[in-house]
């Protein structure tokens, strides 16, 4: 076996690492705002999608993204949320440290624009409606309306209360302090009620806003799996002269994996990689890694056990009945099914410097997925499995820029499966197949000879502003709205929500499965690919042990 | 169903990032064959294979013998009683070496009343075959009715020795489950102190400026991100960034390679396995203060090692003596809960929850253990070298190998920054 690594030196040689000014100095400005726009939103588990998605009910609603063609008044939601006179103004909407005791688990807000949504009530029921998702749009309506009555009401009485404490302050005859002092007394119980009042409404309001989807797309297609439309082919399926094998046998007969030994250890769905197996994994990982630095991302290990609530921030559901995620015993946490996780939460509850954006990075990182409910064909072998490694893009940008970087995302995954050799195609998904927190979702199916069709190997999402309202990621624009003589907090614009994108750049069983079964030989063996010999040692060839 | 099929539980023995607490329990096995104390190891498989009693097992350790009565132990390990039994006194030195808290006297005194009741059963059994041969001929209906009401009774009182037979089983599992590895003749006896130096490589390296820790480095080369891991996932927790992935990345592809040129087969491995695997290994998922991890709703656990799934690959096999050495040199991400390890030495990355670790791992014939024993610390020994690292290996005392561990050896490298030596493996 040939020294396997020589090589990946020189591969990263010309990698240079941007020279970083002091660091990704966050600033994390903490005030609250008890705006009407805080409220926490679950979501379904948007995925790699190894399986089709089950079209769950829940979404989250966003003000929508500035799309080219439509110039929605991002900022100006915002200001209108600050300007609101009455409550106190909040940055960070999503803090854990509201405390909720009434009404349910969602112990955190994420900033929804009610407002938004009443006034466009239409287009959200189309949206609704296309994207096959229960959410209750009269409902929610109804409650917002009735939230913001109560709210009026509690200030109403507040200020009663207030006036009371004001008067008990002068001069009083004795018979007139103890009137106000049963007034004011009535008053605070009266209040404690309402307040109580408000924060149930508020909790409700938020668990049936959650199930509103994020907007769409204009060009995406309405409709189910068959409407999603091909962007892009490329390659065409190899023509082979003998009979073909798939992945699971090619693995056999090379030695490369074993599936027995895992489910007797593990379960199935487990397995080990062996041989030049694990080689293959760790071309591929060195490789992308590699090529996608080169495109200015910078690189990432991240941790695989996060918090639930930050795996819901997300758009995934760990607590509902089949759910894809695993959870850790006796413990708030859970294991990540993809790093978008935890890159995502790497600047919650953050406000960015706009010059800071685009923020691009390219994660590695195990990814556990309990695959519950995904039974029947095409669960043979590595296709679904409930352990893997997996890099990941991800981008935080300013709204106006996130179609661009999805249009990125996709050109640099499309570059990186045409090196390969890989025949496949682009698809433009469905409106019914976005999963709720995705505006805009490109998956790339490659065709697998052995299984005798595509399958999926790639996922781009533009989640627009989703996942930062939950998550709390902001950024302050440098424009100044009001001339002055210098910058202050006065005359610049408000922070905004940024827009958060994903893209799966490698996933190493898919890839093997991909790799195996289109490059394999009359007699058995497997040829390497060119771009990944040079992270194998040279190695150009796989061939039976004898 | 031979006497020696019973379940070991065993401390954890772990990559020791903090000083192992000794814990009472271990698992027994007949001791390796140990170059100057043979052992008959062959010779014990073969007795085992000839008791007459019950049928022969060919994998004793299978998670089908049912096991209602007596606790959660549902596999069985294969001790050697007899030889424990014939050997007492040096497993009762042994016991108090590792300061374990084995009850040696009590599992002899379990292992007798066993081998009794098992007799007992057998007599029962007996009986029961007789008067069951004896309604197969011409029978007056008194005499019948007299052989029937005696079968029923002989029933009834086997039932009630079976259950005995099987609580007694599993009360002697856990009992023995306690006695620790016996030890090789070298090792120190002692506590942590006792431990010896075998080899130093190095010197530390002299510094014309004052010298800063891994975190203050780290924070300066924008190479961590602890603050924003505390928020997703909770303390000892990281990101790795920029150039800190190359390194990681480098690490593993460097080792990997160098231990494969050395005849190793690269793996990468399961990181969530049943929990009876773990135990299997010597681990204790359910102890308080485990360092395992459990999967919720579910009997799997995360790993905090490859030597889990490794040993694993290869369990209730029969090997072809032909295969052996099997070499192994596995990859994957291991996890830890470090309940427990509170204090010093727990900064930046020291002692984290999550890490990735290449771990090697040897199957080989019982004479041939010391040797790769060996081997195993020279490569360890040569890479560390090769990296220009100041460390020492240690021989670790009696007190301090964890409970599977016939023999132990440590490196430590010197930390600057930490201005003492730490364990790297």
């Amino acid at each position: 076996m040939p020294n396997a690594f020589l090589a990946i030196s020189e591969n990263y040689q010309f990698l240079r690492i941007k020279p970083k000014e002091g660091g990704l100095g966050t600033s994390t400005v903490l005030a609250r705002d008890m705006d009407l726009h805080g409220y926490l939103n679950r979501t379904t588990f948007q995925t790699l999608k190894l399986s089709s998605t089950p079209t769950c009910s829940s979404s989250r609603f966003l003000s929508p993204s500035l799309h080219k063609t439509h110039k929605f008044p991002f900022p100006r939601l915002t200001t209108k949320a600050l300007s609101t006179s009455s409550a106190a103004v909040q940055t960070s909407p999503t803090t854990t440290t509201i405390s909720d005791d009434q009404g349910g688990k969602h112990q955190w807000k994420a900033t929804i624009d009610f407002k938004w949504i009443k006034d466009n009530k239409e287009t959200v029921a189309v949206n609704i409606k296309n994207r096959n998702s229960d959410a209750n749009l009269e409902f929610i309506l109804h409650l917002y309306d009735k939230l913001f009555i109560l709210q009026k009401e509690v200030e109403r009485v507040r200020g009663e209360r207030n006036a009371v404490a004001n008067k008990m302050k002068g001069k009083l005859e004795p018979s007139e302090r103890q009137t106000l002092i049963e007034q004011g007394k009535n008053l605070k119980e009266g209040l404690t009620a309402l307040e109580e009042d408000l924060a149930k409404l508020n909790d409700e309001l938020q668990r049936e806003a959650q199930c509103i989807p994020n907007m769409t797309h204009p060009d995406v297609p309405i409709g189910g799996e068959d409407s999603s439309t091909i962007r892009k082919t490329v390659g065409s399926s190899p023509k082979f002269s003998f009979p073909v094998k798939d992945h699971l046998q090619l693995g056999k007969e090379l030695d490369l994996f074993d599936f027995d030994a895992a489910a007797e250890v593990s379960g199935s769905k487990f397995y080990y990689l062996k041989n030049e197996a694990v080689l293959l994994e760790m071309a591929l990982l060195n490789w992308t890694l590699s090529e996608v630095m080169k495109r200015g991302f910078t690189p990432l290990t991240t941790p695989e056990i996060v918090r639930s609530s930050v795996v819901e921030k997300c758009g995934f559901q760990p607590r509902a009945k089949n759910t894809q995620v695993y959870s850790i015993d006796d413990s708030d946490q859970c294991l990540i099914g993809t790093a978008e996780i935890p890159v995502g939460g790497l600047h919650m509850d953050s406000i960015l410097a706009e010059s800071m954006l685009p923020l691009k990075y390219v994660a590695f990182s195990h990814c556990f997925r309990t695959e519950a409910g995904a039974a029947g064909t095409a669960t043979r072998g590595l296709y679904r499995v409930h352990q893997f490694s997996k890099i990941e893009m991800f981008i935080f940008c300013r709204p106006e820029e996130s179609d661009y970087y999805h249009e990125e995302l996709i050109k640099i995954e499309e570059d990186m499966f045409s090196s390969l050799g890989l025949h496949f195609k682009t698809l433009d998904m469905a409106s019914e197949d976005l999963g709720a927190p995705a505006y805009r979702k490109f998956d790339v199916e490659a065709w697998m000879p052995g299984l005798e069709r595509f399958g999926e190997i790639s996922s781009a999402s533009n989640c627009t502003d989703y996942q930062s309202r939950r998550l709390g990621i902001r950024y302050r624009p440098s424009e100044v709205l009001v001339p002055g003589p210098k910058k202050s907090k006065g005359n610049l614009a408000p922070p905004q929500f940024v827009h958060t994108l994903n893209a799966t750049a490698c996933a190493v069983p898919r890839m093997i499965i991909c790799l195996l079964e289109n490059y394999q030989q009359e007699d058995g063996s497997v040829l390497i690919p060119e771009p990944l010999r040079p992270f194998m040692g040279g190695l150009d060839i796989i061939t039976r042990k004898s | 169903m031979d006497l020696h099929g019973y379940l070991n539980r065993t401390t954890f023995q772990t990559l020791k990032l903090s000083s192992t607490p000794t814990c009472s329990s271990s698992r027994f096995l007949s001791p390796s064959l140990h170059k100057t104390h043979k052992f008959p190891f062959p010779r014990l498989t073969t007795k085992a294979l000839s008791t007459s009693s019950a049928a022969v097992q060919t994998s004793p350790t299978t998670t089908t013998i049912s096991d209602d009565q007596g606790g959660k132990h549902q596999w069985k390990a294969t001790i050697d009683f007899k030889w424990i039994k014939d050997n007492k006194e040096t497993v009762a030195v042994n016991i108090k070496n590792r300061n374990s808290d084995a009850n040696l006297e009590f599992i002899l005194h379990l292992y007798d009343k066993l081998f009794i009741l098992q007799k007992e059963v057998e007599r029962v059994r007996g009986e029961r075959n007789a008067v069951a041969n004896k309604m197969k001929g011409k029978l007056e209906p008194s005499e019948r009715q007299t052989l029937i009401e005696q079968g029923k009774n002989l029933k009834e009182g086997l039932t009630a020795l079976e259950e005995d037979l099987a609580k007694l089983n599993d009360e002697l599992q856990r009992e023995a489950q306690c006695i620790p590895n016996m030890t090789h003749p070298d090792v120190p006896i002692g506590g942590e102190d006792s431990s010896t130096i075998r080899k130093t490589v190095g010197s530390s390296p002299k510094f014309s400026f004052p010298v800063k820790d891994h975190l203050q480095l780290g924070k300066e080369l924008d190479l961590f991100d602890f603050d924003a891991a505390a928020e997703v996932s909770g303390s000892k927790f990281y990101y790795l960034k920029n150039e800190a992935v190359l390194l990681e990345m480098a690490l593993l592809n460097w080792t990997l390679s160098e231990v494969m040129k050395r005849g190793f087969t690269p793996l990468t491995t399961p990181e969530i396995v049943r929990s009876s695997v773990v135990e299997k290994c010597g681990f204790q998922p359910r102890a308080k203060n485990t360092q395992v991890y459990s999967i919720d709703d579910s009997d799997q656990c995360l790993i905090g090692t490859a030597e889990i799934p490794v040993g694993g690959l290869h369990m209730d096999s029969i090997l072809a003596e032909s295969m052996l050495p099997l070499k192994y040199v596995a990859f994957s991400h291991c996890f830890r809960t470090e309940a427990g390890a509170a204090g010093t030495a727990t900064r930046g990355l020291y002692r984290v929850h999550q890490f990735s670790k290449i771990e090697m791992f040897i199957f080989c014939r019982p004479e041939e253990s010391d040797y790769y024993h060996e081997e195993l610390i020279k490569i360890e020994e040569d890479m560390f070298s090769s990296l220009g690292l100041h460390f020492k290996t240690l021989d670790m005392a009696s007190e301090d190998l964890g409970a599977p561990a016939y023999r132990k050896f440590d490196v430590e490298a010197w930390m600057p920054g930490l201005e003492r030596f730490g364990e790297p493996h």
